[in-house]
């Protein structure tokens, strides 16, 4: 059981995910839409709870990952990619926050 | 007989002394005018007597006289085809005789006297007869052979019977009785509309009643010699729902009461029905119906008697042996009729002003419904199925006549407002309608259509139920919070209630749909539902699984022609086929 809860996977370009095959990481290099699709099935598949994905990769898959947004038993989690941030990963943070409380505390504007 | 005075009138009720000998519900003849009425009370030597035409004009001392007689129905050939008034006077005939309106005191009888109709004899001279065997035959219309049977307190040895052409009030037979009286028998018999016809027993009913109307036969099935209830606010489509029963329901006579409704509704059957044609004769349909109109511009006190004409002729047609199916558009206004006489006598009012036998009344109406083993030594099977209509006033059901009759009927179909307003016809409310007769009814269709049939039909109900609970979800948080798996079971409700339960009466094809048609189609929505489930297991995507190209061909295979059904092969063989292809790249 500990040894689950440890495990964690990295999908998205082969150079911003390399870093995490340093820490155990399952890494599944992936660009297009089937590969990310394929390559977060098959981590799912095998029982990893926590997938990191580099955002652009997410985005080209937005709808596989929809489909792991209502299950328990896998995150997923988007991180900026080698070219930096686009602000996918804040925003979903932030369409969460309002969907639980009603009101956009997160924004930097306000 | 009786003759007496009028000492009151108030509206259609009168009251009229010097009337001892007169009997509860004789029909009597008010004033110069002949008005019919019928005695309701009886107080002393005065009676309360409702009169079935306009009353304006006539006032206190003009006389009154009974015929000593229970108001009663000619039963015989010409029924079919007629349209009658609510104490089956003959509506064409008084036109003919007196204009468009129906003018006072009219007197007509309600079979013609002048028709000749070819009378086959079935029993011979010396045979033994009694109440209910069948003495000969007449073929009324292409599809409805009339069956002469002796009348109620003849019993005895055919002494004489003829062949050939006779006009109703012709004796045909003559029969003598053990004390050696000859009775002179006709085609023609007198029945008093307010007691039932008898038999000889009720049986338990076991097949159903095919109307072509998917939501009914496969959701909530009527059985044949059963009673059903369409309760639903104005609008939500009870009278489409009447004419689509009266037009496709797998019976041999229709009897169609049209009870204090619209007279353009009555117009339309009119005009419809000899034009549609009988999916199982091929004959029109008017040549197996019988029309009761008593149109909301018609006197009230006819409206109460309506119901009762209607079943006593449906009883009749029953007792040939036949499965009758009454359509009552709508009790509730015969229900209004009820308490508006209720009013005038003076009684005690019960709930929302309703006289307090309302739902005994209703009970009596309905429980001449049945299948039964009709009178006559060949013991026949005749079957009645009633169907009535009720028009709760805003569509709130907790009134009196809808909860009177939710009591008795076990089959409710509940028209709602929302599906009406949502362009969902027949608007038959999945969730809130019941059938008490699937019980008795599952054998006939696991023989008869599938031995699946159980199962689909159980699992419709299970997704409808689910989609609504998931709809209660998706309005508090949206539809992002479901999961693919419901998201899918809402893709599949959407589809049995858009593609299968949906059904266009104005559409030539889809207006009927036989059962195999109905098993064909349930199964391909059901089976794309199994196998997307199955793709979605499989990692595809629920766009690909939603938008499979097959589903256009599976909403639309409700215009399938009853005559192409192999269609369904091909669908089905293109569902697996485009599943199968996801499938397999589902996996990457």
């Amino acid at each position: 059981m500990a040894d689950k809860l440890l495990r964690l996977g990295a999908v998205g370009e082969e150079d911003a995910i390399l870093a995490f095959k340093a820490i155990g990481a399952v890494t599944v290099p992936a660009t297009t839409e089937d590969e990310v699709t394929a390559a977060l099935h098959q981590l799912s598949r095998q029982g990893i709870p926590v997938i990191f994905i580099t955002e652009q990769a997410a985005q080209v898959a937005a709808e596989a990952i929809s489909r792991y947004d209502q299950t328990m038993d896998t995150a997923i989690i988007p991180i900026p990619g080698i070219k930096g941030t686009d602000g996918f990963g804040a925003k979903r943070v932030r369409d969460n926050v309002i969907k639980a409380i009603g009101a956009d505390i997160l924004n930097q504007n306000n | 007989m009786a003759q007496g005075k009028i000492v009151k009138v108030a509206g259609s009720l009168i009251v009229a002394e010097g009337m001892s000998s007169a009997r509860m519900f004789d029909v009597v003849r008010v004033s110069k005018h002949r008005l019919i009425g019928e005695i309701l009370e009886l107080r002393g030597d005065r009676a309360s007597i409702q009169v079935y035409e306009e009353t304006s004009g006539l006032g206190p001392g003009e006389p009154v006289e009974s015929t000593g007689a229970p108001l009663s129905l000619e039963l015989g050939p010409g029924l079919i085809e007629s349209i009658f008034d609510g104490i089956q006077r003959p509506l064409v005939d008084i036109r003919e005789k007196a204009g468009d309106r129906i003018t006072r005191g009219i007197e007509l009888p309600s079979l013609s006297r002048e028709k000749k109709w070819d009378f086959v004899p079935k029993a011979m001279p010396g045979d033994l007869v009694a109440h209910g065997d069948i003495l000969g035959v007449v073929q009324e219309t292409a599809v409805v052979e009339h069956r002469i049977m002796v009348p109620k307190g003849v019993e005895g040895i055919v002494k004489s019977i003829e062949h050939g052409s006779f006009s109703v009030d012709q004796v045909v037979a003559v029969v003598e009785g053990k004390d050696g009286t000859a009775h002179q028998l006709t085609m023609m018999q007198r029945w008093p509309v307010r007691s039932g016809r008898p038999y000889q027993e009720k049986l338990t009913p076991q097949s159903p009643m095919i109307t072509g109307q998917r939501v009914i036969d496969t959701l909530f099935p009527i059985a044949s010699g059963g009673v059903a209830a369409i309760p639903g606010p104005f609008g939500s489509g009870k009278t489409v729902v009447q004419h689509q029963l009266a037009k496709w329901a797998q019976a041999d006579i229709i009897v169609y009461v049209g009870c204090g409704e619209r007279g353009n509704e009555m117009t339309d059957v009119l005009k419809e029905f000899p034009e549609l044609h009988d999916p199982q004769t091929g004959e029109t349909l008017m040549k197996r119906t019988v029309l009761i109109a008593n149109t909301s511009d018609m006197p009230v006190a006819a409206r109460e008697a309506s119901i009762y004409t209607g079943i006593t002729i449906a009883e009749y047609f029953r007792d040939m042996g036949y499965r009758v199916a009454i359509m009552a558009d709508s009790t509730s206004r015969w229900a209004e009729a009820l308490r508006e006489m209720s009013g005038r006598l003076e009684e005690m009012p019960g709930e929302e002003g309703y006289p307090a036998y309302l739902s005994s009344r209703i009970a009596e109406f309905y429980e001449r419904a049945g299948q039964v083993i009709c009178l006559g030594k060949d013991k026949r099977q005749g079957a009645i199925s009633a169907i009535g209509a009720v028009s709760p006033p805003g569509g709130d059901i907790s009134e009196p006549v809808s909860q009177a009759t939710l009591r008795i009927v076990k089959v409710f179909w509940g028209l709602s407002a929302q599906l009406a307003y949502r362009r969902h016809f027949p608007a038959i409310d999945w969730l809130l309608s019941y059938s008490l007769y699937t019980g008795n009814l599952s054998d006939w269709f696991t023989d008869n259509v599938s031995p699946e049939w159980a199962k689909l039909r159980q699992r419709t109900l299970q997704i409808l139920q689910e989609e609504s609970e998931l709809e209660e979800i998706v309005r508090l948080v949206g539809m992002d919070a479901l999961g693919w798996k419901d998201r899918l079971t809402m893709e599949v409700a959407r589809s049995i209630r858009e593609d299968y339960l949906h059904q266009n009466a104005f559409d030539d094809i889809d207006t009927y749909t036989s059962l195999t048609k109905q098993y064909r189609m349930l199964r391909l929505i059901l089976e794309y539902g199994e196998k997307g489930q199955m793709a979605l297991d499989a990692g595809v995507n629920l766009s690909d699984v939603i938008e499979l190209p097959v589903r256009e061909r599976i909403g639309r295979a409700k215009y399938i022609p009853e005559e192409s059904l192999a269609y369904f092969d091909e669908i089905e063989s293109e569902l697996a086929e485009q599943t199968g292809a996801l499938i397999n790249r589902g996996g990457l």
